[in-house]
């Protein structure tokens, strides 16, 4: 199936997790709000009794959380239901789906789990988040306390990484789904392990990584700087160790970098509302970065709920967001404003005004100095290759990374 | 631009647009910001509306508005420049009116309501329930603005062209001409605080926009202004009031028309566009610089989904 065009719909199972990461968005995580039974069933039955609002050729059906196999039992049931009513309602979506989770990976090998993957192993994408190497990993995603729920947060030395639990699983995920990827999120404190991070996982067998910034406003002075520099130590490792033929780093992309036509290259840069997501209390969001857990200082936007369904006119600014219309003018104006992201929940989270039509630019320095690194790589990479006669051979066969938008 | 201040002169103040007035305790505005908010607009070159309640002023106000040049909207006709009703009038009335009323009221004084064009110099008719319309309303939305038109072309074929929004607008219209609240027009309440409109300070008077020592401050401005709203930059329903508080309320987001406000401003188009036909058919150079396009769709949402 082609998940270009299909249609994310995300279930938030639950705002629990056994990680207290330090960059996760998720400000409002809790162990009570857990999606019932009930709550899923009616939110399947609406959305398939609503095809021809839904006309995508196919579905990602992505269960989250918090940490999404925390709630297996029902995911189980929900994928068993979803699978019925699309056979029952010859709905267009059947044998065009696919299950979707991104997870810790810390409860990956259990038999429940492990069960769910093989009934359902050929409309399955899992992708386990590992951040890089241990000091790496373990710097952000450590293990949740019961203090922590109530506000107490640990001591340096106290924190507990999870590093160790995680990569025990990444053997037994590779197995099951080679060419799967694993997504890393950098903060300002790790940008000093980038370069050892994705070797690392390279080195763990994992052959594509999806690595990104966080779009919040965490950047310190000084940091664009640090992170062309890690970006162009990895730009060398790739390139004279040879990784870049059958490995993938997101953060290299031919097409970053260039100014972009206001008619023509117009288009918004996130997919909120034309995904939906629901949480445990049946709203609906137009993407879970909307929803009260993700928000720091807004209120929701919920377009509806799974009894009154969706209200269409508060998705019309989601459908009709383009770049002009909520980009200032600095980055209409940029000259290397192509594979410039943005997150629309974060825009609005940051925003002056109730509004998701003002771009949040504080990734503006970082994305700078990404394109200097990914220009340098491209140079460095392509006269290796044209030296070597080996250019064309490279552009028919090499990995290019998966990642999309969200 | 920024081009009128709307001064409202008391809490109670006839509501003009499609927002109701939900205020019934009076509370005049003070003299003293009268006075400040009149010399606000005399330095930003802006022209007043002063917006009226349905009593008397202190006799010491008159002259304090009459310091300026300005247009009266008033619940009477008596000294109006804008008379406000929401009911349909009898007799002659020599100033324009602002009939507020219900898409129920209106399609049940259809008749009322025709034979009321050409009786004043110009009828604004503005639908205070626009969000509630349904596919149903929008048939009978369609069939009342025939019957309007009907009665406009039999007028002007007469000689007596009347202006009546709903129909005669966009004929006139060139380019788009909408409410322009944020934009062209900003609101001073009682209060002495600026708002984006009248219905903006009924609503949530925490939320003003700067006041009178301050100035102005109007945050994330551009959304106020017509090349920042994707759906309206293009369209030629150039009559379409675009009500920036409709737009909030409905769609969150102060340059996101509803559905229900694109496909009323779209009927409106259609029917300009049929009226203007048949008056032409006898007087083929009437309004000779308007053109209404045909076109096969009443949101142009649909249309942008579709690219």
């Amino acid at each position: 199936m082609d998940v270009d065009t299909a249609k994310y719909i995300t279930f938030i199972v639950t705002k629990d997790c056994q990680l207290a990461c330090k960059y996760c968005y998720l400000v409002g995580k809790n162990s009570k709000e857990r999606m019932s039974w009930e709550v899923a069933k009616q939110a399947v039955d609406y959305i398939l009794a609503h095809e021809s609002d839904m006309p995508e050729e196919a579905v990602v059906w992505d269960f989250i959380g918090g940490e999404p196999f925390l709630e297996i039992d029902l995911i189980d049931k929900v994928c068993d239901y979803i699978k019925i009513e699309m056979y029952r309602r010859n709905h267009h979506w059947f044998n065009s789906y696919r299950f979707s989770f991104s997870t810790n990976g810390i409860n990956y090998h259990t038999e429940k789990v492990q069960q769910f993957i093989k009934k359902n192993s050929t409309h399955l994408s899992i992708g386990i988040t590992i951040d890089g190497t241990q000091r790496k990993h373990d710097l952000n995603r450590i293990w949740k306390t019961p203090e922590m729920e109530r506000g107490i947060m640990p001591k340096p030395e106290e924190e507990r990484g999870s590093y160790a639990d995680v990569v025990k699983n990444i053997p037994l995920w590779l197995e099951q789904f080679p060419d799967d990827s694993t997504k890393v999120t950098i903060s300002s404190a790790d940008i000093p392990y980038i370069c050892e991070s994705v070797l690392h996982l390279y080195g763990l067998g994992i052959h594509e990584v999806n690595i990104n910034v966080v779009f919040e406003d965490v950047w310190k002075e000084g940091d664009d700087s640090l992170f062309q520099e890690q970006l162009m130590q990895l730009a060398d490792a790739i390139i004279d160790g040879g990784y870049y033929r059958d490995y993938a780093c997101s953060f290299f992309a031919e097409h970053i970098g260039k100014p972009m036509d206001i008619e023509t290259e117009n288009q918004n840069w996130c997919g909120a509302g034309m995904m939906l997501a629901v949480d445990a209390a049946g709203n609906f969001y137009p993407c879970t970065r909307f929803a009260a857990y993700s928000l720091r200082s807004k209120k929701p936007i919920i377009i509806g709920n799974v009894h009154d369904g969706i209200n269409k006119n508060l998705l019309r600014p989601f459908l009709t967001l383009d770049r002009f219309t909520q980009s200032p003018r600095k980055c209409i104006e940029c000259e290397v404003a192509s594979g410039c992201a943005w997150c629309q929940g974060e825009n609005y989270d940051a925003a002056h005004t109730e509004t998701i039509y003002e771009r949040s630019t504080a990734i503006c320095l970082m994305h700078k100095a990404r394109v200097r690194a990914n220009n340098y790589y491209w140079n460095k990479l392509y006269r290796k290759l044209e030296l070597e006669g080996l250019r064309e051979d490279y552009d028919e066969n090499h990995r290019k990374s998966s990642q999309t938008p969200c | 631009m920024l081009t009128y201040l709307i001064i409202l002169l008391d809490d109670t103040s006839v509501s003009f647009c499609h927002a109701d007035n939900p205020r019934c305790e009076r509370r005049l505005i003070p003299l003293d910001v009268l006075r400040q908010g009149i010399r606000f607009a005399m330095m930003e070159n802006l022209t007043i509306q002063f917006v009226y309640p349905d009593y008397p002023l202190p006799a010491d106000y008159a002259s304090v508005i009459e310091s300026i040049d300005h247009a009266k909207i008033k619940p009477t006709v008596e000294a109006a420049d804008v008379w406000v009703t929401d009911k349909p009038f009898e007799g002659e009335v020599d100033v324009p009116v602002v009939l507020r009323i219900t898409r129920q009221e209106l399609f049940a004084q259809t008749e009322e309501i025709s034979n009321l064009i050409g009786h004043a110099p110009r009828l604004n008719i503005v639908i205070t329930d626009i969000g509630a319309f349904t596919d149903d309303d929008f048939e009978r939305y369609r069939a009342l603005l025939a019957d309007i038109s009907a009665r406009v072309e039999t007028l002007t074929k007469e000689g007596r062209m009347p202006w009546v929004s709903l129909v005669t607008d966009r004929m006139a219209l060139t380019k788009m001409n909408n409410c322009g609240a944020g934009d062209s027009s900003i609101t001073l309440a009682p209060n002495g605080r600026f708002y984006v409109c009248p219905a903006f300070y009924y609503e949530a008077p925490e939320d003003s926009i700067g006041d009178l020592e301050a100035g102005i401050d109007i945050r994330n401005r551009q959304l106020y202004k017509l090349e920042y709203a994707p759906l309206c930059r293009r369209c030629d329903a150039y009559q379409c009031r675009r009500c920036i508080w409709l737009n909030r309320k409905l769609t969150r987001e102060v340059n996101t028309p509803s559905h229900e406000q694109c496909v009323v401003a779209h009927l409106e188009r259609n029917a300009s566009r049929t009226l203007l036909a048949n008056i032409r058919k006898a007087n083929p150079n009437f309004l000779a610089e308007t053109k209404i396009e045909e076109i096969d769709y009443l949101d142009p949402f649909e249309m942008k989904r579709e690219k």
